[in-house]
């Protein structure tokens, strides 16, 4: 790095910081007007000050009794695709919910999904993708390699007008039927279905899209009979460790991560396989530690969750509930009611930086959720309300 | 009845030979070399030659069979020649030494040859008579482990099973252990366990012996508690029949009185409990217990070169026996933290089962003779992350063993001393670590030495060992001194935690499809449980039944498993519909593990195979009450014949919100968002190669995530560094301004001396759209402008506080653009621009 000559200690800075941080605390419980509150959901939404001709106009706005029109002003700013929509989404790609990851092909949909307002409950199901217009960088998309994201990232290229719509069975090279939005993502696969057993992509999927990990999903009283047989039944002799706490995940989880059997990660050629009519051997997996458990035939799935006590999730009973493949559990878990919930929660912690902690906040979100289920799933709209919602008095 | 043939195999007949000539040499060398060895009760070869056999030579194929196999072991002066022989004449005179031929046919009277089980002289020394080891059953098995060895290849296509119909009973209502341990705690374990038996019965003890029912900890005492009380007959109490009976360490006032205490104790607490009932709207198999079951283990294991064997059965006590046949018995001794595991096994937790090095030097003579062997063992390790523990031992210590099979993470290692390895047994072959084949559930592991082969392990049936690297060897090194260990290291620094439901040791490196056999016959005591669902299907009485096999899974569970129809009388119906099938327990259905509850079929006849109408290939694993003896078992359905029960639902949770602390409204932006802030108020596009390098080096030293309250000093420290060179750039240098700078600050005189350039009212031409820039105008939510100027520009020292930054760099020496950057840096790294 240059070094700046007659430059003053950190100290300096320090004591500014510390002096802006009490002058503005003082200011923050002073009333908001319009014009304030403009300058709070322009921050908010695309992470950068609005210039004064943005803020005017997004002021006027407010004024004008529209809000919700100043959020889509500031959703015009192109870090709100660059910034705010990527590191949204960067977690979900990854084991470690690390935001320190490059562009990559999931994220990429989740940003060009919401410019483009593509219904978000097809998130988990679609055959879409999106990528660099053509020429915008030299790597082409493909499916055994991340390069051509890189490239869009390190060169700041701009996501707002140069990401464009296209088929992910193209580029991934899949039958679009074995396609399933983000989930069959190159990003996605191999964060989930490298290894393992695939579970990983069904506990991350639920832990990322309806805000739960297995740990709330536990129900003990749901049939076994889905569950694998490389789930010991007795681990390290004591039986109470599988009927008090992994039966409770696995009677779930098992019977809907059928649905990934065909799918994995080959980490050698770096691609996502897709195996029609043959079960992954991953299933397989020590499959003598309880022989009298489930095995594999095929990529058929089932939602026990749709009876008993995690009902509550709220699934679509116009579904059948039950399928073969990705695709169709992807439907099944985007057109849930806690789907929905959970994608206005997550833009409610990314827009107002905390939890809905009152009556209020849950009302609100209440609120956003059914207008985000009742008008086509638009997630700019969830960011619009919710920036409305914290935008201060 | 019905007769189901359970053998498959043409390996499976039981045929154990006995290794007769060779137990002889044994016997010789013991008695008539006066070789240096040791006497011990327990582990000392019989007398079974001491009276050599003059009479007739074996009339057919079959006397010979018996007198080798039968006769020879049986007629020892500790055994049943003390007493049914000639001499003596106590009748039947089935080991008489005058004539093997008379003898022969004494012993046909008294011996079941189509189910040696079931023979009279196994019931009679299952039943303690003169029994020559402390626990019946051990003397039951080894008899008929002989009769199976003389009979075995003549019964036809191996054993077979006879499904009886049981007493028909209808489930009834039972007490069921509260959940809340209190009303335990107050009348049971604090009044009678903690005084008398906590000496003892506690993990706090020092010569701590579980279970721990009298342990400090309510809920530890509680559950070790449960399996020994019988709520329904508190006087058939494990608890009360120790003392009563068995006079197991009574108190002061004597066994009966003590019996009484304790029985009158579960009482009342029994008392206190409201049976449960079965709820009169459920459709309702009949009622069995486990132990109501027919007896389903044994048959067709290999044991053909077995030449010891322990199955764990005893259950108390602190002996596992050899119950192979082979004499001498190499009975093992508990010491440390042993424990008898629920359907047949020992968990070791902190100790190891050790028998005498002479006894142990049955395993040396025999497998020296051999050339070769196997170890087998049914195990379920503790953990995955144990290192060098061993798990079947034959050793002395940690550097010099005959052979060892340890586990190592999800490794098993076997280590065998030959003359082409070292003493050590060293190098080991080890399963393969990537493959993780060792895991924490039960697993059969069989380790084979031959030395055209060298060492190979199985796991579950399967070899999974690569090739030996070590060439074959012989054993000469061997040493008969050591000590046969399982679950330690003879020197007691080498434990393996975890259970050992089987262990047993060949004379031969076992063929993969032998260990196959062996894997397939599984471990533990399994029944065969015939529901009644007569009555519900309007069949005849005592026709039609559903069969499990059960068995205790460990000491926590039921395993019910391989579910059929099957009729008793012959009969096959058709087109009965049945749904829904779970199973209940003392008086209700048992809330986890309903495998069945989704099953949905049509009983049929015509669908009959071996066992009857196979209903799922899955398995049900299931919580134990009270105890194989006490736990009652009933089948509900929710649709059978022409029977329903319309189950309600069960409800869906109701997730109650509630408040949390009101939290900041204001946070951080985040490490994008402030270069990405940097770059729209400064003007300097991001990908330019100064600031793109800093900012990717200091990337994630930045905040990310927004919460105020994680803020450190060194997100400070990187905000300055990435603000500076965004300033730089800005800019620029006296030799390479940056144009854009003159637009962003009209009229300044970047080129003119400091004292000049920031004198007078010219300082504001550079301050003031700094401060707009980055901060922006009439935001009432920002600091307050004034202040903010004053600190950069105007202030003047009084009381000690410093001058404002602008003078104090003036003041310095720096040259214009340097103290403008440095302006810059301190306004754009501040929280005007972090805090949104």
């Amino acid at each position: 790095m240059k070094k700046v000559t007659g430059m003053t200690t950190a100290r300096n800075f320090a004591n500014v910081f510390t002096l802006g941080a009490a002058l503005l605390v003082m200011a923050s419980a002073a009333h908001a007007g319009p014009r304030e509150q403009a300058k709070r959901i322009h921050d908010r939404i695309a992470g950068v000050p609005p210039s004064d001709a943005v803020l005017a106009s997004m002021e006027a706005q407010i004024a004008g009794g529209n809000p919700s029109a100043a959020a889509y002003t500031a959703m015009d700013n192109v870090n709100f695709y660059n910034v705010t929509l990527k590191n949204f989404a960067a977690p979900w790609t990854n084991r470690e919910e690390n935001v320190f990851v490059p562009l990559n092909d999931y994220i990429a949909t989740v940003i060009g999904m919401t410019r483009d307002d593509v219904p978000f409950n097809t998130l988990l199901s679609a055959d879409i993708a999106y990528v660099g217009r053509s020429g915008v960088v030299s790597a082409a998309p493909s499916p055994s390699n991340n390069d051509h994201f890189e490239q869009l990232e390190a060169n700041n290229v701009n996501l707002r007008d140069d990401l464009v719509q296209t088929q992910q069975s193209t580029i991934m090279g899949i039958p679009s039927n074995a396609t399933a939005g983000i989930m069959t993502s190159r990003a996605a696969a191999q964060a989930f279905f490298v290894a393992g057993t695939n579970r990983a992509m069904f506990r991350f999927t639920l832990l990322n899209h309806m805000c739960n990990d297995m740990e709330q999903m536990l129900d003990v009283n749901l049939s076994p009979d889905w569950i694998r047989q490389d789930v010991s039944r007795s681990p390290g002799g004591d039986s109470r460790l599988f009927l008090n706490n992994c039966i409770g995940c696995h009677t779930g989880m098992d019977p809907m991560a059928g649905a990934f059997a065909y799918y994995n990660y080959n980490e050698e050629t770096e691609t996502m396989e897709y195996t029609p009519g043959n079960v992954q051997p991953k299933y397989f997996n020590n499959d003598l530690n309880f022989p009298q458990g489930f095995r594999t035939t095929d990529d058929s799935w089932e939602n026990r969750w749709r009876r008993g006590q995690n009902a509550y999730l709220g699934f679509d009973e116009s579904l059948p509930g039950s399928g073969n493949g990705a695709k169709t559990l992807g439907e099944e878990l985007g057109n849930s009611a806690a789907f929905a919930s959970c994608q206005v929660k997550k833009v409610f912690k990314n827009v107002c930086m905390r939890e809905p902690e009152n009556q209020a906040d849950r009302d609100a979100v209440a609120q956003i959720t059914n207008t985000f289920r009742t008008t086509g799933y638009q997630l700019k709209q969830v960011f619009a309300d919710t920036a409305v919602h914290c935008m201060g008095q | 009845m019905k007769k189901v043939n359970v053998m498959h195999s043409p390996l499976g007949a039981r045929s154990r030979n006995l290794l007769l000539s060779l137990v002889g040499s044994i016997v010789v060398a013991a008695c008539g070399g006066g070789a240096a060895t040791t006497e011990n009760p327990v582990t000392s070869l019989p007398d079974v030659g001491d009276a050599p056999y003059t009479g007739p030579v074996a009339a057919d194929a079959d006397v010979l069979k018996f007198q080798q196999e039968f006769w020879s072991n049986a007629k020892g002066q500790d055994r049943c020649g003390a007493c049914h022989n000639e001499s003596v004449g106590q009748t039947p005179l089935f080991v008489r030494n005058d004539d093997v031929n008379l003898a022969y046919a004494e012993a046909l009277t008294v011996v079941n040859t189509a189910d040696p089980a079931m023979s009279r002289v196994v019931e009679k020394v299952g039943g303690g008579h003169n029994c020559w080891v402390s626990d019946p059953a051990v003397c039951a098995t080894i008899m008929t482990t002989w009769i199976e060895n003389w009979v075995g290849n003549s019964v036809a296509g191996g054993r077979e099973i006879n499904l009886t119909a049981p007493v028909s009973k209808d489930p009834g209502a039972s007490k069921n252990f509260p959940a809340d341990p209190s009303a335990f705690a107050a009348i049971v374990h604090g009044p009678v366990l903690v005084p008398n038996c906590a000496g003892c019965h506690s993990s706090e003890s020092p010569n701590a012996q579980q279970p721990y029912f009298a342990d400090p900890d309510i809920d530890t005492a509680y559950a070790a508690a449960k399996p020994k009380m019988n709520l329904d007959s508190p006087a058939l109490s494990r608890q009360v029949i120790r003392l009563r009976n068995e006079f197991h360490n009574c108190w002061e006032v004597g066994c009966a009185q003590s019996a009484q205490i304790m029985e009158d104790a579960i009482t009342d607490f029994a008392n206190g409990i409201t049976p449960t009932t079965v709820d009169p709207d459920l459709v309702v198999s009949k009622a069995l217990t486990l132990t109501d079951g027919v007896l389903a283990s044994g048959g067709n294991r290999f044991e053909d070169a077995q030449i010891a064997l322990w199955e764990f059965k005893t259950g108390t006590g602190t002996t596992a026996f050899d119950t192979s046949g082979v004499d001498p018995a190499l009975d093992l001794n508990f010491s440390g933290d042993v424990t008898w595991f629920g359907g047949w096994g020992i968990t070791i937790n902190d100790g190891k089962a050790q028998g005498t090095t002479t006894a142990s030097k049955k395993i040396y003579d025999v497998i020296q003779e051999s050339g070769e062997f196997s170890i087998e063992a049914w195990v379920i390790p503790a953990n995955v992350t144990q290192e060098e523990a061993r798990i079947v031992t034959y050793s002395s210590g940690n550097t010099s063993r005959n052979f060892t099979l340890q586990q190592t993470l999800y490794d098993y290692n076997f280590q065998l001393r030959t003359n082409e390895t070292g003493l050590n047994g060293d190098p080991a072959l080890s399963t393969p670590s990537a493959d993780e084949v060792l895991q924490a559930t039960l697993q059969h592991v069989v380790a084979t030495y031959n030395p055209i082969d060298g060492r190979s392990i199985y796991v579950n049936g399967e070899l999974v060992s690569n090739t030996d690297p070590v060439p074959g060897g012989t054993l000469v090194d061997w040493q008969d001194t050591f000590a046969f260990v399982l679950g330690n290291e003879a020197s007691s620094d080498g434990l393996w935690q975890g259970t050992i439901r089987l262990a047993a040791v060949h004379r031969r490196a076992l063929t993969p499809e032998q260990i196959t056999q062996n894997f397939d016959a599984g471990v533990g005591e399994k029944f065969f449980l015939l529901f009644d669902i007569s009555e519900d299907i309007n069949a005849a009485p005592e026709s039609s039944y559903i069969l499990f096999e059960a068995q205790q899974f460990d000491n926590y569970s039921y395993l019910f498993d391989k579910p059929h129809f099957v009729t008793l009388d012959g009969s096959r119906p058709e087109g009965i519909p049945l749904e829904g099938m779970r199973i209940a327990m003392n008086g209700q259905e048992i809330k986890v593990g309903q495998t069945y509850s989704r099953l949905i079929t049509t009983l049929s006849g015509s669908q009959f195979g071996e066992l009857g109408q196979p209903l799922s290939v899955l398995g049900a694993v299931l919580p134990l009450e009270k105890g194989p003896a006490d736990d009652e078992f009933f089948l509900t359905f929710d649709r059978v014949g022409s029977l329903t029960y319309d189950r309600p639902e069960d409800p869906t949770l109701v997730i109650a919100e509630t408040d949390l602390d009101p939290a900041s409204k204001i946070g951080l932006r985040t490490f994008d968002e402030i270069n990405a802030t940097y770059a729209a108020v400064t003007g300097v596009d991001p990908t330019t190669p100064a600031v793109d390098m800093t900012f990717q080096e200091l990337r994630q030293s930045l905040p990310a995530i927004s919460d105020i309250n994680t803020f450190l000093s060194s997100h400070q420290v990187a905000i300055a560094q990435l603000a500076i060179q965004y300033c730089d750039v800005m800019i620029g240098t006296d030799a390479s301004p940056n144009p854009a700078a003159a637009t962003m600050f009209p009229g300044f005189p970047f080129d003119a001396a400091p004292g000049t350039a920031f004198g007078g009212s010219s300082r504001d031409l550079f301050v003031n759209p700094l401060i707009d820039n980055i901060m922006g105008t009439n935001i009432a939510t920002q600091p307050d402008r004034t202040a903010v100027y004053e600190e950069l520009a105007s202030f003047t020292a009084a009381g000690g506080r410093p001058d404002n930054l602008v003078d104090r760099l003036v003041a310095g020496g720096s040259g214009t653009r340097a103290i403008s950057k440095g302006v810059c840096a301190a306004m754009l790294g501040s929280a005007v621009t972090l805090i949104q």
